[in-house]
């Protein structure tokens, strides 16, 4: 009955997963070594590591880390190549997220809230759903023996200031000051926080991988967590590992005081959106009366409501693209019953292609796997493609969501930064393009401060309604996009996609809308007074 | 580079003659153990690579204090004699405890590079690190046998101090600010080390007689090492060639 | 208070109480049971209706309970102390009710319905790499030959470069790319997943992917690749291996319906 040769019990059990003599001996040595740190660490710290149980943790860590992390804790699981950032290297001990000293090690509360909330902005996710909290301490208490440096030490958090309260304008433009010209996070994080500073090309890790200044724009990317806090304890601390410096000696100096590190993180903070961006499926074309927006950057757009598109790596089709740099576009659509014109706008640290971040790009390319072919060997531009179906659908089906298929082909706004231009065509499958001749499609495109801003424009009919959508006011129609960074590696597939979505383009109220709800309210008054009345007649007869 | 040879010079001669106060950590001091000294010059025969030129155009502060284009002095060669050289004994010490140097060790940031690009310390003693430009920097330690440090110095006049307590030959350090910006911190568990200046030259002083084994490494032409043995209160001389 | 309390003695009192605390208890009573998930609005207004004819069908049963029922409603509606109470409902009622028809009538864009099979039926037989395979009654060949540890080894090596971004460390379906992605990828932890299926489903869907599907597997919309084209037949059993050892589940057997079919958590 039972097919199964081995129980899960064997498979990641003590003796590993590992079936020849040799690894079995490795992990022998392993758990001896384990074992002697273990007692060692028993007697040395009574009180902090006697619930864990680094022999456990191992199990635990085979089965659920090392995918990544590697057996010996060094990075490199067989996942490592297919992820930038790479996972945490283990065996020196440096850990990005604490709330120790510059290079010191983490409390075992640092760590285990890693490990409870994961990393956001990287492939670390959160255990505590998965690993029970016994089980997350076994695998701390195990991470600890992959490096000497936690033998009988205590690391300790450092005192910090209290949070003042909330920022007034003043407040936050002193601290945009300290932001710019005293801390100058600007030079790696731009003069926006886009991660665009004149610095960024050149960051890399203590790996030597490349590593980007984060976009203080995306708090719900940040890998410590986007609370005012967290970005305290960040500043304050450092990212160990990377390029991310602590500030503390900057207050010891008196150059700053510790109230105004944690102004500054109130600072940053607002560079965000108070909360993460929600997706919806609908994205509404505004109408207009008069003209539309004629430029990314006219004011017209902001009466605009923007829509965000979470972008995600295409994974699907070779060659697939496992790191991509854009992960969502804002889109604002506006129309006047005439021209439809639509603005993406999204966050790029560079204008692509850029020599000054050619070392990035050759990092980027020594970094990620070429399991799908090699990767091209000189930044290309940066890419949008913006895809509708051919003819709005009859019935649920879709042409195929990464550019269609031979059967239901989709038609296509092919822009790229280099030369700027936008075509228009067809594609029958991703990455390929069949030009529709001339384009109907105008556009303008607007790089500044680590940010694109596309707009494109185009007639609601277009002149061929065989090749080309057709946009309806009062329709939905599907649309999806496709975004590649040349700097990043990224092209024609390698790059990010999204779902489908859809586009609607706004259409008068209808007067029925205003008219309904009165009828319905006044039918409800005379069915009202209508049982009153006859109530008090009845009560009139008795 | 005039200033660089009598710093170090300065430093390792009060290195040996001081080790009463100033130095830091609490340990005892403990008197010279001779006054014996090594000297010599350290060569270099062959093509010397080409220094790569440094784009400092993001950084005018910087690039207002050369006079030409600024070249990263990797491989530094003058007259055949190479500097940025550490030399230290290997072998040969009498068991310790040794002298702590009395001054700290002492690297500036100027121009947007290190200066000097190499430095020797010794287990616990205070290396103050410097910035002399009117703009960020931050300085990321990465050492593998001691913990490492990554501080940020945003301004002109800030010193910060550090101390490795494990010997280590070398540890890098890098601003990322400036990705050009490299230096050398070099940690051994005595006092009888030296960094070669613009000439090649190194004095180790505060020897007991004895033969030494010295060893002298450069960031990328490896190591050279040689033996050397010392009168009391004598003076010998080691010279040796890196390339060819 | 006292007030209140006397209400509570007459039947009117006491059917508004019921109706207003089974409403509460649908809404958001249910949802904290372990394992239930919100009650959709459309459901919850069906179970309140149901209730309200339940407690009418109760105070009509008798009598002298129907008259004292009706009385306070009757004594809103004649009353002249009550003047004013019906002025203020013969108001806020229509104007509610008017609020709801705005509601309703105002255009909504949402998204397209779209009914989706997450695990259609699989075909009988495939063509895997250019030869026919017959899905119907195959098991893993992995499971009777090679040694388990180097399949799970293997499984492991494929799902994490492959399978992960989507689908997940924690097999929840929730990996990095799993939120820009619609459908969402299916998970394979907790029961109702792959124990619901035989290995040889998981291997047709592995090997044809999302253009594999049959329409009403809405295949225009996976994101799931093709996996004939990037792995070998082994390494995709391989990889089944893997996903029920990591899950701890058990697949479906063609064995006898019930003799294991009916896989589980251990």
């Amino acid at each position: 009955m039972n097919r199964r040769v081995v129980s899960r019990r064997v498979v990641s059990g003590e003796s590993g997963v590992g079936s020849g003599a040799h690894r079995n001996r490795q992990s022998a040595w392993r758990l001896v070594g384990g074992g002697v740190v273990l007692a060692y660490s028993l007697l040395t710290t009574p009180d902090s590591l006697l619930s864990q149980d680094a022999e456990a943790g191992k199990v635990i860590y085979d089965q659920w880390c090392a995918g990544c992390h590697g057996e010996t804790g060094a990075g490199d699981g067989d996942a490592a190549a297919f992820m930038l950032p790479r996972p945490r290297d283990f065996r020196m001990a440096i850990y990005q997220i604490r709330t120790t000293a510059s290079g010191e090690l983490p409390t075992d509360s640092d760590m285990r809230r890693v490990i409870d909330n994961g990393m956001p902005g990287t492939t670390m996710p959160g255990w505590r759903d998965k690993l029970s909290g016994g089980e997350r301490d076994d695998v701390i208490a195990y991470l600890k023996t992959f490096s000497r440096f936690f033998d009988g030490a205590s690391p300790q958090a450092i005192d910090i200031g209290r949070q003042p309260g909330r920022p007034s304008d003043e407040d936050l433009a002193e601290a945009r000051r300290l932001f710019a010209d005293e801390l100058q996070c600007v030079r790696c994080h731009g003069n926006q926080g886009r991660g665009d500073g004149t610095s960024a090309p050149t960051l890399t890790d203590d790996a030597g991988f490349p590593v980007r200044a984060a976009d203080l724009a995306e708090n719900w990317n940040f890998n410590g967590g986007g609370t005012v806090a967290d970005i305290y304890m960040r500043m304050r601390t450092g990212l160990d590992g990377t390029p991310m410096p602590s500030n503390s000696d900057v207050i010891d100096a008196g150059i700053i005081t510790d109230e105004q590190l944690w102004r500054v993180a109130q600072y940053v903070r607002s560079l965000s959106p108070d909360d993460p961006p929600a997706r919806r499926d609908v994205v509404r074309a505004a109408r207009f009366e008069g003209p539309l927006p004629s430029s990314p950057e006219d004011t017209l757009w902001e009466n605009v409501e923007p829509y965000y598109i979470p972008m995600v790596g295409q994974i699907t089709i070779k060659p697939r693209w496992f790191a991509p740099t854009v992960d969502g576009l804002w889109v604002r659509a506006a129309h006047n019953d005439e021209t439809l014109t639509v603005k993406l706008t999204w966050n790029d640290a560079s204008q692509s292609p850029d020599p000054e971040w050619d070392e990035f790009f050759q990092g980027v390319v020594q970094t990620m796997t070429d399991i799908d072919g090699p990767l091209p060997t000189q930044q290309g531009p940066d890419r949008i493609v913006v895809q509708f179906p051919v003819k709005a659908p009859e019935g649920t089906e879709l042409p195929f969501f990464l550019g269609g298929d031979t059967r239901r082909p989709v038609y296509l706004w092919r822009w790229t930064s280099e030369p700027d231009r936008v075509e228009e065509g067809t594609a029958t499958g991703l990455g390929t393009f069949l030009a529709t001749g001339a384009s109907e499609v105008t556009h303008t495109a607007v790089f500044s401060e680590g940010q694109w801003q596309l707009q494109f424009t185009r007639s609601l009919v277009p002149a061929d309604s065989s090749i080309a959508a057709t946009f309806v006011p009062g329709e939905r129609l599907p649309i999806a996009f496709y975004a590649a960074d040349g700097t990043d590696a990224e092209d024609a597939t390698r790059g990010a996609i999204s779902a489908w979505y859809a586009i609607y383009l706004d259409v008068p109220t209808p007067p029925r809308v205003f008219v309904a709800p009165i009828v319905a309210a006044l039918f409800t008054v005379g069915l009202g007074l209508a049982i009153v009345w006859q109530a008090q007649r009845q009560q009139r007869k008795t | 580079m005039r200033r660089f040879l009598v710093a170090s010079s300065v430093f390792v001669f009060l290195g040996c003659g001081g080790g009463d106060g100033g130095s830091g950590g609490g340990a005892a001091a403990v008197d010279p153990l001779g006054n014996a000294s090594i000297t010599g010059a350290i060569s270099f025969v062959g093509t010397a690579p080409a220094n790569p030129t440094i784009d400092m155009a993001d950084e005018p502060d910087c690039e207002a204090k050369f006079t030409g284009t600024p070249v990263d002095p990797i491989v530094s060669v003058s007259d055949g004699k190479l500097a940025n050289v550490f030399i230290r004994v290997v072998g040969g010490l009498p068991d310790g405890p040794y002298p702590m140097p009395s001054e700290p060790a002492r690297i500036n940031q100027d121009g947007c590079l290190y200066s000097p690009r190499v430095i020797g310390a010794m287990v616990g003693q205070p290396i103050e690190i410097t910035n002399s430009d009117p703009l960020l920097h931050n300085i990321k330690a990465m050492p593998t046998e001691n913990r490492p440090f990554n501080i940020s110095q945003p301004r002109a006049g800030m010193t910060t101090t550090r101390r490795f307590n494990t010997p280590e030959v070398v540890i890098p350090l890098e601003c990322n600010v400036h990705g050009w910006m490299n230096a050398y911190v070099a940690v051994v568990d005595h006092p009888y080390f030296a960094v070669t200046g613009a000439d090649g030259s190194f004095t180790i002083g505060g020897l007991p007689a004895g033969t030494y084994q010295v060893e002298a490494w450069h960031e990328t032409l490896g190591t050279q090492s040689g033996e050397v043995t010392v009168e009391a209160d004598g003076s010998a001389t080691l010279d040796l060639t890196f390339g060819g | 208070m006292w007030r209140i309390l006397s209400w509570l003695k007459e039947p009117f009192g006491q059917a508004v109480a019921l109706l207003v605390g089974s409403f509460l208890f649908f809404k958001y009573g249910i949802p904290l049971f372990p394992g239930s998930a919100p009650v959709p609005n459309s459901v919850v207004l069906q179970y309140t209706l149901i209730a309200l004819v339940g407690i009418l069908i109760f105070v009509s049963e008798n009598e002298k309970r129907w008259v004292r029922f009706k009385q306070p409603i009757r004594a809103t509606l004649v009353d002249d102390d009550k003047r004013r109470l019906r002025g203020v409902l013969l108001a806020v009622v229509p104007l509610a009710v008017g609020l709801v028809t705005f509601n309703f009538a105002r255009p909504s864009v949402g998204a397209t319905a779209g009914l989706r099979a997450v695990h259609p039926s699989p075909p009988s037989e495939i063509d895997f790499q250019g030869r026919t395979l017959r899905i119907q009654g195959l098991s893993n060949p992995l499971r009777e030959r090679g040694s388990m540890e180097e399949h799970y080894a293997t499984g492991m090596r494929i799902y994490y470069q492959n399978c992960l971004p989507c689908h997940g460390d924690l097999l929840d379906g929730q990996g990095h790319f799993a939120d820009g992605l619609n459908p969402t990828p299916l998970a394979f932890d907790g029961a109702g997943t792959i124990d619901q299926l035989e290995e040889s489903f998981l291997f047709w869907r592995i090997a044809k992917g999302g253009p594999g599907l049959p329409p009403e597997g809405t295949p225009w919309n996976s994101a799931m690749p093709i996996w004939e084209d990037f792995l070998t037949e082994d390494e995709i059993w391989a990889v089944i291996i893997f996903l029920y050892e990591q899950s701890g589940l058990e697949p479906r057997t063609w064995e006898v319906e019930g003799a294991e079919g009916a896989g589980g958590e251990r």
